[in-house]
C-alpha cells in the first residue's frame, strides 16, 4: 500500500464549535493507482486531501506513506509536507505571480538547492511532457487557464513526488476542454506511474478516470471500489443516486411471500422476484425494501408487459442524443433516460421496471 | 487533544510575533508605565522622588493651568474636528469625481499631509506675521479689516489660526480616508437610484451618506484621538500663549518636563492618555463595527 | 443648463479650490524663500528672487542644516526598515498561522497607535539618559520603529490577506519552510505593498516631532522638524527667508516621495485606518 489512512478524522475549531470535516476515514491507496476520492462538496474529500499532503494534521488516526508513519497523533508524529515529497495540484493552480513558467517550474528544485544545468534539464523535460516548452518565459498572467494547469502540473511532477494530489483539477477549465483534459491526465499519469489521489465532485470525472473510487458523504467513507462496483452495486441510497448520468430513482415496495415465492409489490403492481433477486432482498430480512432504478435503464413503451407503471408524462427534456423524461406514477414521479423514444407532455405511457437490475436498499438508509 | 506537533507549530508562530512584542514593550508600554508610576511620585530635579499617591492629580484639580488647557483642549477638537471632517468630505467628493486630472490632484492634496507639523506651524508663523503675513495681505486686501490684524496676539486670534492651520494640514487625511469609504460604494446603488428618479441632491443624502456612515465614524474618531493629543503646531505656531490660553494638554505636560517636574507633567500626560484612550475604545468598537457592516 | 452640466463645473471650480487651498501655503513659503525680503505684500515691494537664503541656509555651518537633513534621512529609513522586516513576519503569522489571540494581538497594536506621545516621552527621556543615547541615532531609531510599527503592521497584514492561501500551501509543498515560504513567496508578491509600507514609515518618522524634540540635543541627531521649528535669528529679527528656505529644502524629500509614490501612499493609508 502506497497511502494509508486508518481510523483518521479532523475536527476543526472555530466560533460556530466544532466541525467534524472527516469522521474515521480508512483508506487504502495502491501504488501506481489512480484514486479517487467522489463527493458532494463539504464531504470532507479535499480535508483527505490536505491531510495526506501534511497541510493539515489529523486529529486522530494514523496515515502511512510507503509504510513510513507521516502522523499520528497519539504518538506524536507529524512529518512536515516538505518532507513527504508529496506534490499537489491545487484547484486555483496556485502559481507563483512573481515567476515566469521556468520559475515556478525550477521553483521546488530550486528550493532543494540543485545544481543549475541540472535543474535547467528537468524542466525542460517536465515541459516537454505537458507540451509547454515554448512558455518557459511567460507569466502566469499571460497563460490561459488550460496553459497554466500544464504549469502547475509540471511543477509538480518535476521533483519525481512519491504521491500526487489533484484538487478538482478539472472545474476551472470549460466543457470543451475538459475531456480532452481528462483523456490527457490518464494518459500521463499511466506513463509517470505515480501513485495518485483525485478529488472531484464530478461523477464524470471519477469514473472515467478512477482505477478504484472513494465515494464519501458529511465527512464519512461510503463506498470504496472500481467504477463498475459503484455503478453496478452501489451500497446505499445516495450512493446509487449520486453516481451514474442521472440519479437513481427510488421506489418503496412491500415484501411478500407467495406460493413459496418472494414478491414485491409496488403500488398496485405485483412482482415475483427471481432466485437471485429474492437472495438479495432475504439477506436485507426486512418487510420494506426500496428499489433503486436506473433511469438509463427504464423503457418507455405504449404497452409494456409486467411489471411496469402508467404514468403521464410531465417533462420531456432534449439532451441530444437522449431525452430525459419524467413521468407522473402512482409511485412517484419517475425519470427515464431514453434514446429511443420521444414523448411529449401529456401523453401517457408504460414503464417497464428493471427489477432485475434494481438495486435493493433497506428503507431507513438515507438518501 | 494537545499534539506535541502543534504546540511546536504554535510557539514558531508565536516567534514571528516576537520582535514586534518586544520592541512595543520596550519603547511603548514600559515607558507608558513608566510615567504612570512616575505620576504617582513627587518627582523634581534635585528633589528626592518620593512616593505621593494621588498627590498630584489633586493639586491638579486646582490649577488654573491644567484646566486651560483643558479647556483649550477640548474646545479646538470640538471646533476642528467637524470642521475637517466636513472639509474633508467636499475634497473626497472632489477627489472622486472620474477625471485625468486625478493623480495630480491627489498628489496636491497629499501634500499638506506630508510636510512636518513643525514644517507648517512655521509657514503659517510667517503666514499670521502682523507685518507681512499672507493672512494679513489678504484680509486688508479684501477689505475685511482696515488694519493689520494682531493674529497670534490674542487668545481668539491665535485659536482660529491654530484651527486653520490645522484643518490644512489634516484634511487631506480625512479626504483619503473618506474617498475610500467613497470608493467601495457599488456603482449599481445609483445608478438604481438613477432609475428611480433621485437627483444629484438626493442620491447624496439617501446613497451616500448613510453608506459612508462607519467610514466616517472612523474618521471622526480618529480625528478626535489626534487634536486631543496636538502637540507639533501648537508648540511652533503660538508656543502655547498667548499668556497660556492656546496650551494644549501634550504641551501643558511638556513644559513639567523641561521644568523638572515629572511627577506633575506625567500625571497631565496620564490624564490625556486616559482621555485618548477612551476614544482609542470607541474607535476600535466602531471599526469592528465596520468591518461587519463591509 | 442641464442638471449634469451644473454638477461638472461645481466639481471644477471645486476641484480648483480645493487644489489651490492645498497649495497656496507651500507656493508662499517658496516665494518667501526665494525673495530677497519676506514683505512681499507690503505696499510698494518688488518681488526680487534670489538664492541667497538657499546658499546661506547650506552654507552656514552654524546652522547644522545639512546635517539635520542627513539625519533625518537616515533615521527615517532605519526606522522604515526595521519596522517592515520586523512587521511583515508578525503580519504573515497573524494572516496565515491560526494563532488563538491574534484578533486581540492587532488590535492592542492598533491601541498604540492611539498613545499620546508626551505619556511616553519623559520615561523614554530618562531610559535613553540612562543608557547614554540621548543625541545618538539609536535614542530614535527604536523609539521611531515601535511608533510605526501598528501601522505597518496593519497595512502589510492587510495586503498578506489578499494573497491567495494557495500560494503559500504550494511554497510548503515545493519544500519551503514557513519562513522560506514568506521569503520567496508573499514577500516577492507583495513586495509593491511593501514599499508603500516603507514609505509611509519614512514619512511618519520623519515628520515626528516630540521625541525628536526631546531626546536630541544637537547636530549628532536632530532632525529637520527640530531644527526649523528652533529656526531663530541671529540678530533678533526673524530670518524668514533663510527659514522658509530651509523649510522649502527641508521637505523635498517627503514631496518627492509623495509625487512619486502617491499612489501607494493613498492605497497604505486607507488599508491601514478602513479595515475591509
Amino acid at each position: 500500500m502506497m497511502l494509508t489512512f486508518h481510523g483518521i478524522s479532523k475536527t476543526f475549531v472555530s466560533e460556530r464549535g466544532e466541525v467534524p470535516a472527516v469522521r474515521g476515514v480508512d483508506l487504502a491507496v495502491r501504488e501506481g493507482e489512480l484514486f479517487v476520492l467522489l463527493g458532494p462538496s463539504g464531504c470532507g474529500k479535499s480535508t483527505v486531501l490536505s491531510l495526506a499532503a501534511g497541510l493539515l494534521s489529523p486529529s486522530s488516526g494514523e496515515i502511512r506513506l510507503d509504510g513510513e508513519l507521516v502522523a499520528a497523533p497519539g504518538k506524536k508524529v507529524f512529518v512536515s509536507p516538505r518532507e513527504r515529497n508529496v506534490a499537489m495540484v491545487f484547484q486555483s493552480y496556485a502559481l507563483y505571480p512573481h515567476l515566469d513558467v521556468f520559475g515556478n517550474i525550477a521553483f521546488p528544485l530550486r528550493v532543494a538547492k540543485g545544481k543549475e544545468e541540472s535543474i535547467t534539464a528537468e524542466v525542460a523535460r517536465a515541459a516537454s511532457m505537458l507540451g509547454i516548452g515554448e512558455l518557459l518565459r511567460a507569466r502566469p498572467g499571460d497563460l490561459s487557464g488550460g496553459q497554466r494547469q500544464r504549469v502547475a502540473i509540471a511543477r509538480a511532477i518535476v521533483r519525481k513526488p512519491r504521491l500526487f494530489l489533484l484538487d478538482e483539477p478539472l472545474s476551472n477549465l470549460d466543457a470543451a476542454l475538459r475531456s480532452a483534459t481528462r483523456a490527457e491526465l490518464k494518459r500521463l499519469q499511466r506513463e509517470l506511474a505515480v501513485t495518485t489521489l483525485y478529488v472531484t465532485h464530478d461523477q464524470t470525472e471519477a469514473m472515467t478516470l478512477g482505477d478504484r473510487v472513494a465515494l464519501m458523504r458529511e465527512g464519512s467513507v461510503l463506498q470504496v471500489g472500481t467504477p463498475r462496483e459503484l455503478y453496478e452495486t452501489p451500497r446505499s441510497p445516495f450512493a446509487g443516486s449520486f453516481i451514474g448520468p442521472s440519479p437513481m430513482n427510488l421506489l418503496d415496495a412491500v415484501v411478500f411471500e407467495e406460493e413459496g415465492h418472494l414478491h414485491l409489490r409496488i403500488g398496485e403492481e405485483r412482482v415475483a422476484l427471481s432466485p437471485k433477486k429474492a437472495g438479495e432482498v432475504r439477506r436485507l430480512a426486512t418487510g420494506r425494501v426500496r428499489l433503486g432504478l436506473r433511469p438509463e435503464r427504464m423503457r418507455i413503451s405504449g404497452d409494456p408487459g409486467p411489471p411496469a407503471l402508467r404514468g403521464i408524462v410531465v417533462s420531456a427534456e432534449y439532451l441530444g442524443r437522449e431525452r430525459l423524461v419524467s413521468v407522473e406514477t402512482a409511485a412517484g414521479i419517475l425519470t427515464v433516460l431514453t434514446d429511443e423514444v420521444a414523448p411529449n407532455e401529456g401523453d401517457v405511457v408504460g414503464l417497464a421496471l428493471p427489477i432485475e437490475t434494481a438495486c435493493v436498499f433497506r428503507p431507513e438508509e438515507g438518501e | 487533544m494537545r499534539k506535541d506537533h502543534d504546540l511546536r507549530e504554535l510557539l514558531k508562530g508565536y516567534a514571528f510575533l516576537a520582535p514586534v512584542c518586544a520592541l512595543l514593550l520596550a519603547f511603548v508600554f514600559v515607558p507608558v508605565a513608566g510615567t504612570l508610576l512616575d505620576s504617582v511620585h513627587r518627582d523634581v530635579t534635585f528633589l528626592p522622588r518620593r512616593f505621593i499617591g494621588l498627590g498630584n492629580y489633586r493639586s491638579m484639580g486646582s490649577d488654573p493651568g491644567f484646566w486651560q488647557s483643558l479647556r483649550f483642549t477640548g474646545l479646538f477638537t470640538l471646533v476642528s474636528v467637524p470642521l475637517e471632517l466636513a472639509l474633508g468630505l467636499a475634497f473626497a467628493l472632489f477627489l472622486e469625481h472620474p477625471s485625468s486630472a486625478r493623480g495630480f490632484l491627489r498628489a496636491g492634496v497629499l501634500l499638506p499631509w506630508a510636510i512636518p507639523a513643525a514644517v507648517s506651524g512655521r509657514i503659517f508663523e510667517l503666514i499670521y506675521n502682523v507685518q507681512y503675513g499672507l493672512a494679513n495681505a489678504l484680509v486688508t486686501g479684501i477689505g475685511l479689516s482696515e488694519g493689520p490684524v494682531h493674529w497670534l496676539g490674542t487668545s481668539a486670534g491665535a485659536f482660529l489660526a491654530l484651527v486653520a492651520a490645522d484643518a490644512w494640514k489634516t484634511t487631506p487625511f480625512v479626504a483619503i480616508l473618506l474617498l475610500a469609504g467613497l470608493s467601495a460604494i457599488p456603482e449599481d446603488l445609483y445608478r438604481q437610484a438613477e432609475v428611480d428618479r433621485a437627483g444629484p441632491l438626493q442620491r447624496f443624502f439617501r446613497v451616500t451618506l448613510p453608506l459612508l456612515r462607519p467610514v466616517f465614524v472612523v474618521a471622526l474618531l480618529f480625528r478626535t484621538i489626534d487634536s486631543l493629543r496636538v502637540f507639533d503646531l501648537v508648540f511652533v505656531l503660538t508656543g502655547g500663549g498667548p499668556g497660556g490660553s492656546t496650551t494644549s494638554l501634550s504641551m501643558y505636560g511638556y513644559r513639567f518636563f523641561v521644568g523638572g517636574d515629572f511627577g506633575y507633567g506625567s500625571a497631565v500626560s496620564v490624564v490625556l492618555f486616559v482621555l485618548a484612550f477612551l476614544f482609542s475604545l470607541l474607535y476600535l468598537r466602531a471599526s469592528r463595527f465596520g468591518r461587519e457592516i463591509a | 443648463m442641464s442638471e449634469e452640466r451644473r454638477i461638472r463645473i461645481l466639481y471644477t471650480v471645486g476641484a480648483a479650490a480645493m487644489t489651490a487651498f492645498c497649495l497656496l501655503p507651500v507656493a508662499y513659503m517658496v516665494l518667501v524663500a526665494a525673495s530677497r525680503r519676506p514683505d512681499i505684500f507690503s505696499a510698494g515691494a518688488e518681488v526680487r528672487l534670489t538664492a541667497g537664503h538657499f546658499l546661506d541656509v547650506l552654507g552656514t555651518g552654524s546652522l547644522h542644516f545639512p546635517e539635520y537633513v542627513v539625519n533625518g534621512i537616515a533615521i527615517s529609513g532605519l526606522s522604515a526598515i526595521l519596522a517592515v522586516v520586523l512587521a511583515a513576519p508578525a503580519a504573515y503569522a497573524v494572516t496565515r498561522l491560526d494563532l488563538p489571540g491574534r484578533m486581540s494581538f492587532l488590535f492592542l497594536v492598533l491601541a498604540v497607535s492611539m498613545f499620546p506621545p508626551v505619556s511616553l516621552v519623559s520615561y523614554l527621556f530618562r531610559m535613553m539618559s540612562a543608557l547614554g543615547w540621548i543625541n545618538t541615532y539609536a535614542a530614535l531609531v527604536l523609539p521611531y520603529t515601535a511608533w510605526v510599527l501598528p501601522l505597518s503592521l496593519w497595512i502589510l497584514a492587510s495586503h498578506f490577506s489578499r494573497i491567495p492561501r494557495d500560494l503559500d500551501r504550494a511554497a510548503l509543498l515545493d519544500g519551503c519552510g514557513r519562513l522560506a515560504a514568506l521569503r520567496k513567496v508573499m514577500v516577492p508578491v507583495a513586495a509593491p505593498g511593501i514599499l508603500s509600507t516603507a514609505i509611509l514609515a519614512f514619512i511618519f518618522a520623519f515628520n515626528e516631532f516630540l521625541f525628536a524634540l526631546l531626546l536630541t540635543t544637537g547636530r549628532n541627531a536632530r532632525t529637520i522638524p527640530v531644527g526649523i521649528a528652533l529656526f531663530e535669528g541671529l540678530h533678533g529679527e526673524i530670518p524668514w527667508g533663510m527659514i522658509m528656505a530651509a523649510a522649502t529644502l527641508a521637505v523635498v524629500p517627503v514631496v518627492l516621495l509623495v509625487l512619486v509614490f502617491q499612489r501607494g501612499i493613498v492605497a497604505g493609508l486607507t488599508r491601514g485606518a478602513v479595515r475591509e
